[in-house]
């Protein structure tokens, strides 16, 4: 439990420490009021779980007690020995409680009983030669051990014999038995009686410690019982007042297994109900949560027919409310395991249960809500005072929203049932704007800047399209009537718009303003509001200090830059795409880095729990990027970027690479041994780059724009068409920028005209361009107005000039290294090697002085 | 590239005999090589018909020592084999080959091997090793290299290298270390001796040459006055820059190692020092000094990088700038000449 809350949302821990601090409340209070022996009924009733810790002990002890007993008669002495000193690690625990309340009966009885039972053994020599080593072992400890530590009880367990002894009958066979004993005595003699009184004493510290809330109830009718418990000695009265109680009796017995099956029986019959009873009521079935053994389920289900029973008998919201809070608590609480989802059934519960809730809140002004109230000021019944309830819904619906995305992840992306289960995102949505509401009215600012984010997260991913539609101005008359209406809601970019600055404003916490800033960025960028997002990007500085964030913001960040990217390249900035993109592609672990699944070969180097916190981070399918569609758009713009650079420096020893991926794919597709038509989307971006290279522009646009394409990537794009125009457009920029690059050599002037029309663009269009690279001395030639065409200089080194000089460049790194040899040697050390290199470097020189004389002669 | 042609002891016997007479064996043993023009016309043939591009051919040199020259007589080409066929005997099919000339009355002893080179890169550690084997084994060996690419611009080019004799003492040491190659005061020039050559053919195919020259036009000749130049130099550059990264590595290496050497030297002398430091301490002190440890295991020096790879970087280096040099030299010639015919016609 305690891993699930440190790690979980903060919501539930308050929920579970508000149940858990009753406990050490409890011990505070108990011991201040003097209930050691004389327990009445009004002490008793308001104060019922303030004996909880007493109650805990003694269950404790009785529980070893009972398996003590139940090796005693299979005559397991090593069991025995074992429990034995449980049972005496559990007193001494108990100790404090022990001083005011004095030694239990039962223990003592336990204590004189095993003894008993020991020198019994002890003395059956021929049983105990029958016995294995082990036990005969056990049994000699045990026997030293009870001996020892029964002298501190000595008067104790005296009295107890007497009593004992009082009575002829054999007793040992009651004794095993005397839990179920108690209630079927009352046609028995006074022998039994004496039985019933040791078992009465235990039996009410018994139903103390159970957490039947029936036995509890029932215990009220029982006055006369009760006083018999407190004179233990008016043994022969009581008997008969047993009797009346027997049905009760019988009840109470049971207290130690779960409460199933006394579901029916809520309250007894003819228990006026009132708030009061009921409030003690979920305080019993609160005290069970998180225990061992506790049947979840069942728990819920009291919880719900508590809260029919409460509505039945009009008790108030107060309590309905409490009540709701813990079921959707207990709802949550259902799966122990972290990475477990809820089932389906449970899921449904817990959005009826948060609606429900939401619509009393929404119905009754006066109740107040808030994890700060203390227990102890609330007010649930009292309804002339505004309620207080302790609780906080936000965290209960931060809580719900996390469950959807758990479910989300671990359904099948491809089956109906996800599809089926996305159909609750609606309801999810709803939940939030509803609370959105409830808290933009109540909620301090805070809270409101949390319910926000929940609302941001779940509105930045989605493409608006009525807004793209209606800024198209297209929903007019062709819509229907429905469409209309939907269409009059408010833009997801206004909401996001006013959210995310409320938050900027507002927000003190930084994660919750950096996944606002994350998501506003996103969400422009999804609606190709390209400079809105880039600025705020950039504004923002979350490039600088991103590293420090935790992962689930990292993830969300990269999206983000993704998106960025994308948006960039639609909007034709080309440089933007691909710098975007650059960090996220280059690492070629984009599905991991984005969170939309993990990679195989990363298997080995991390272990089972790395991986299940891993898995936990994934995002839903249904906010994918799509992986293809991003990398398309990488090497598109890598492309259109990298082919002229490297039709440019075609000759450049030192060339950097623009992007290392794209030139990967290059070479994959250069090492094909057969080259047939391209069928997945890397190799139609490796045909077109191939095409573009000659400056065929024609094939490269038919390569990265056709039928497959368009089907895989581009169709993704909600402006289809624009994209695809800025695309062809863009491709043939470049294919003129690579062509003048790679065959400007071979012209001695070219028309500008001829150019627009291989290119088919605009005669202004390509002279911008060629006067764009004149004056970036990419180009080395002049325009001639008059005749519309470019004059080559001439001046770039041929291919034979561009090698001489990489090789007198190379010849230089050769030069200073031998001189670092020499400095090294300082002269020493001056052989064949040196001399050698000079001579080389002598006759090389001599051949480039050759080399330009001889283009002198041209 | 693979080994040339294996030396074979048998022959070498049998040239003892035939060759006693000649010169004495102490002196450079071959002056001059005449060779026949059949061989020339068969390892010309042998490329054009089995070598590509950058492949080479190998073949073994038949002939005879005659005093300070040696006559090769006749050639056979040595098959082009794969990896698959392992079972290929190399050593048989040379006996073979032998035999069954032999028994045609063809000269049969082994002087030597040929190869082809493509644009003069042959100078390698496998035709070191292959030709140090075969001098080792007949003194007198040479290995022929063709240049098929030059031959085909017009000059023949057919070429004799020998081992020189410092050399052949390093490799029979096998010590390439700094220090063995500095001892040996041998540099890359120094490393290969190229022998002239004659090329020797009977009067009757003399005849018929001058005969056949007559007849031949203006064109065929050509080639020779090709002046397109950027093609060959831009390959020669090409290989000779990669010669030149392989040497600047080599050069890295060398110099790693002298620093990793003289940082070891201080280490050592450090120490040394402090051991005697402490030594005259004791003596002082009168205890007994610390006895001498073995400073070389303490101070393991570094594995020095063998240089004979460098070496022959730098013979190729030399090889392929002696080429350019010729080429271009030649090149500007032919260009001057038309150059003052153009003037001259216009």
């Amino acid at each position: 439990m305690s891993r699930f809350f440190a790690t979980g949302s903060d919501s539930e821990s308050e929920e579970s420490s508000s149940a858990d601090e009753i406990t050490p409340k409890a011990t505070g209070t108990t011991f201040n009021k003097p209930t050691s022996g004389l327990r009445n009924k009004e002490a008793f009733t308001p104060n019922l779980i303030l004996c909880c810790p007493l109650r805990f002990r003694f269950e404790e002890l009785t529980n070893i007690i009972k398996t003590i007993r139940n090796a005693m008669k299979i005559r397991d002495m090593s069991k025995c020995l074992e429990e034995f000193e449980q049972l005496y690690r559990a007193f001494l625990k108990s100790k404090t409680i022990v001083d005011k309340e004095g030694v239990p009966q039962f223990y003592i009885r336990l204590l004189a009983d095993l003894e008993d039972y020991l020198n019994q053994l002890w003395e059956d020599k021929e049983g105990k030669k029958k016995m294995n080593k082990n036990n005969a072992k056990a049994l000699s400890t045990l026997r030293q051990k009870i001996r020892k530590y029964n002298k501190d009880f000595e008067t104790e367990i005296a009295s107890y014999k007497e009593v004992l002894n009082s009575s002829t009958n054999v007793i040992s066979l009651c004794r095993c038995q005397d839990e179920e004993s108690e209630s079927d005595d009352d046609e028995d003699s006074e022998d039994w009686g004496s039985d019933s009184v040791d078992s009465g004493g235990e039996s009410e510290d018994n139903e103390g410690a159970a957490a039947s809330l029936a036995v509890v109830f029932l215990k009220k009718y029982k006055d006369g019982r009760r006083k018999r418990h407190k004179k233990i000695e008016q043994v022969e009265e009581e008997v008969d007042e047993d009797g009346e109680a027997e049905e009760g009796g019988w009840e109470k017995v049971k207290g130690g297994v779960p409460l199933v099956k006394e579901k029916p029986k809520m309250f007894a019959k003819g228990t006026e109900i009132n708030s009061a009873v009921v409030i003690k009521k979920l305080t019993e079935i609160l005290q069970a949560r998180g225990k061992k053994g506790t049947d979840r389920a069942a728990q819920i289900e009291l919880l719900h027919a508590l809260s029919g029973i409460s509505n039945e008998n009009n008790l108030g919201q107060g309590i309905l409310v409490k009540i709701k809070f813990n079921i959707i608590a207990s709802l949550y609480d259902y799966n122990t395991n972290l990475a477990a989802f809820m089932k389906p059934e449970m899921w449904k519960k817990c959005l009826e249960c948060i609606d429900e809730l939401l619509d009393i809140l929404f119905e009754n002004n006066n109740i107040f809500i808030g994890e700060n109230i203390a227990e102890d000021s609330e007010n649930l019944a009292i309804s002339d005072q505004p309620f207080r309830v302790r609780g906080c819904i936000l965290t209960l619906v931060e809580r719900m929203d996390e469950e959807f995305t758990k479910i989300m992840q671990n359904t099948d992306p491809h089956s109906q049932e996800y599809v089926d289960n996305l159909k609750d995102e609606g309801r999810v949505c709803g939940i939030i704007d509803r609370l959105l509401q409830y808290l933009e009215s109540k909620g301090s600012t805070e809270e409101v800047c949390r319910i926000y984010l929940r609302r941001i997260m779940h509105t930045y991913y989605k493409f608006d399209y009525k807004a793209h539609r209606r800024s198209l101005g297209l929903q007019g008359e062709t819509k229907s009537e429905q469409d209309q209406e939907e269409s009059e809601g408010e833009d997801s970019a206004i909401i996001m718009d006013r959210l995310c600055k409320f938050i900027y404003a507002k927000d003190r916490t930084d994660r919750i303003r950096t996944c606002a800033i994350l998501c506003h960025i996103y969400h422009h960028a999804l609606h190709s509001r390209w400079y809105q997002a880039r600025d705020l990007m950039l504004m923002s500085h979350l490039q600088d200090n991103i590293q420090h964030a935790d992962p689930p913001v990292q993830i969300l960040y990269n999206r983000t830059m993704v998106q960025l990217g994308i948006c960039a390249f639609r909007q034709g900035m080309i440089k933007d795409a691909h710098n975007a993109l650059l960090d996220i592609q280059s690492s070629g672990r984009a599905k991991e880095l984005l969170g939309q699944g993990l990679l195989m070969r990363n298997m080995q180097e991390r272990n089972a729990e790395q991986e299940k916190i891993e898995k936990r981070r994934q995002v839903p399918f249904h906010m994918h990027i799509n992986l293809e569609l991003l990398e398309c758009v990488y090497l598109v713009s890598a492309m259109l970027l990298e082919i002229p650079y490297m039709a440019a420096h075609e000759f450049d020893a030192r060339r950097r690479m623009i992007s290392k991926q794209f030139h990967h794919q290059l070479r994959v597709g250069e090492r094909q041994p057969l080259l047939g038509p391209p069928e997945s989307m890397r190799e139609h971006v490796v045909a077109a780059s191939k095409a573009m290279k000659m400056g065929d522009w024609r094939t490269c646009h038919s390569f990265i724009i056709n039928e497959k394409m368009n089907s895989k990537v581009w169709d993704l794009f909600p402006e289809t068409q624009c994209v695809r125009e800025m695309l062809v457009r863009k491709i043939q920029e470049e294919s003129l920028r690579t062509y003048l690059f790679t065959y400007s050599s071979v012209y001695d002037s070219i028309s500008m005209e001829t150019l627009s029309e291989m290119f088919e663009l605009e005669l202004p269009t390509v002279h911008s361009i060629i006067s764009k690279m004149i004056i970036n001395e990419e180009l080395m030639a002049s325009l001639d107005q008059p005749t519309q065409t470019v004059v080559m200089h001439r001046t770039e080194p041929t291919s034979l000039q561009n090698m001489a000089l990489q090789l007198a460049e190379k010849l230089g790194g050769l030069v200073e290294n031998n001189e670092r040899v020499f400095d090294l040697k300082q002269g020493v050390y001056g052989g064949y090697f040196n001399r050698g290199q000079y001579l080389a470097k002598i006759q090389l020189f001599e051949y480039l002085e050759s080399e330009g004389a001889k283009k002198s002669q041209y | 590239m693979c080994f040339g042609p294996f030396p074979l002891h048998q022959t070498m016997a049998s040239r003892k005999e035939s060759a006693a007479s000649g010169s004495s064996p102490l002196e450079t043993p071959v002056k001059q090589i005449q060779i026949d023009g059949l061989v020339v016309l068969k390892i010309i043939k042998h490329y054009q018909e089995e070598g590509q591009g950058s492949e080479v051919v190998q073949g073994v040199l038949l002939g005879l020592v005659v005093e300070d020259s040696l006559e090769i007589t006749n050639c056979f080409p040595f098959p082009q084999h794969t990896e698959d066929d392992v079972d290929f005997d190399e050593v048989q099919y040379q006996m073979e080959m032998m035999r069954s000339l032999r028994h045609v009355n063809i000269d049969h002893l082994h002087v030597g091997w040929y190869q082809s080179t493509h644009y003069g890169s042959f100078v390698s550690r496998a035709l070191l090793d292959s030709q140090f084997s075969y001098q080792h084994a007949i003194e007198e060996s040479v290995v022929l290299i063709y240049d098929p690419i030059k031959t085909a611009q017009g000059s023949l080019c057919l070429k004799a290298y020998r081992l020189t004799p410092k050399l052949m003492e390093i490799c029979k040491e096998k010590d390439f270390s700094p220090e063995g190659l500095k001892k040996a005061c041998i540099g890359f020039e120094i490393m290969f001796e190229e022998v002239p050559i004659v090329i020797k053919n009977s009067h009757l195919i003399n005849v018929l040459l001058l005969d056949l020259q007559e007849k031949s036009t203006v064109a065929d000749k050509h080639e020779l006055l090709n002046l397109s130049s950027s093609n060959h130099l831009e390959k020669s550059l090409q290989l000779l820059m990669d010669r030149v990264d392989d040497m600047n590595q080599d050069i890295g290496k060398y110099n790693t190692y002298c620093r990793n050497l003289s940082k070891q030297q201080q280490q050592k002398q450090q120490y040394l020092q402090r051991r005697q430091q402490e030594n005259t301490q004791r003596q002082s002190r009168g205890e007994p000094p610390l006895p001498e440890e073995d400073i070389s295991k303490m101070f393991k020096p570094p594995q020095a990088p063998p240089r004979m790879d460098t070496l022959l970087i730098a013979g190729q280096v030399n090889n392929y700038c002696q080429n350019i040099k010729e080429f271009t030299s030649q090149n500007l010639g032919k260009l001057f000449m038309a150059e003052a015919l153009q003037g001259h016609s216009s």
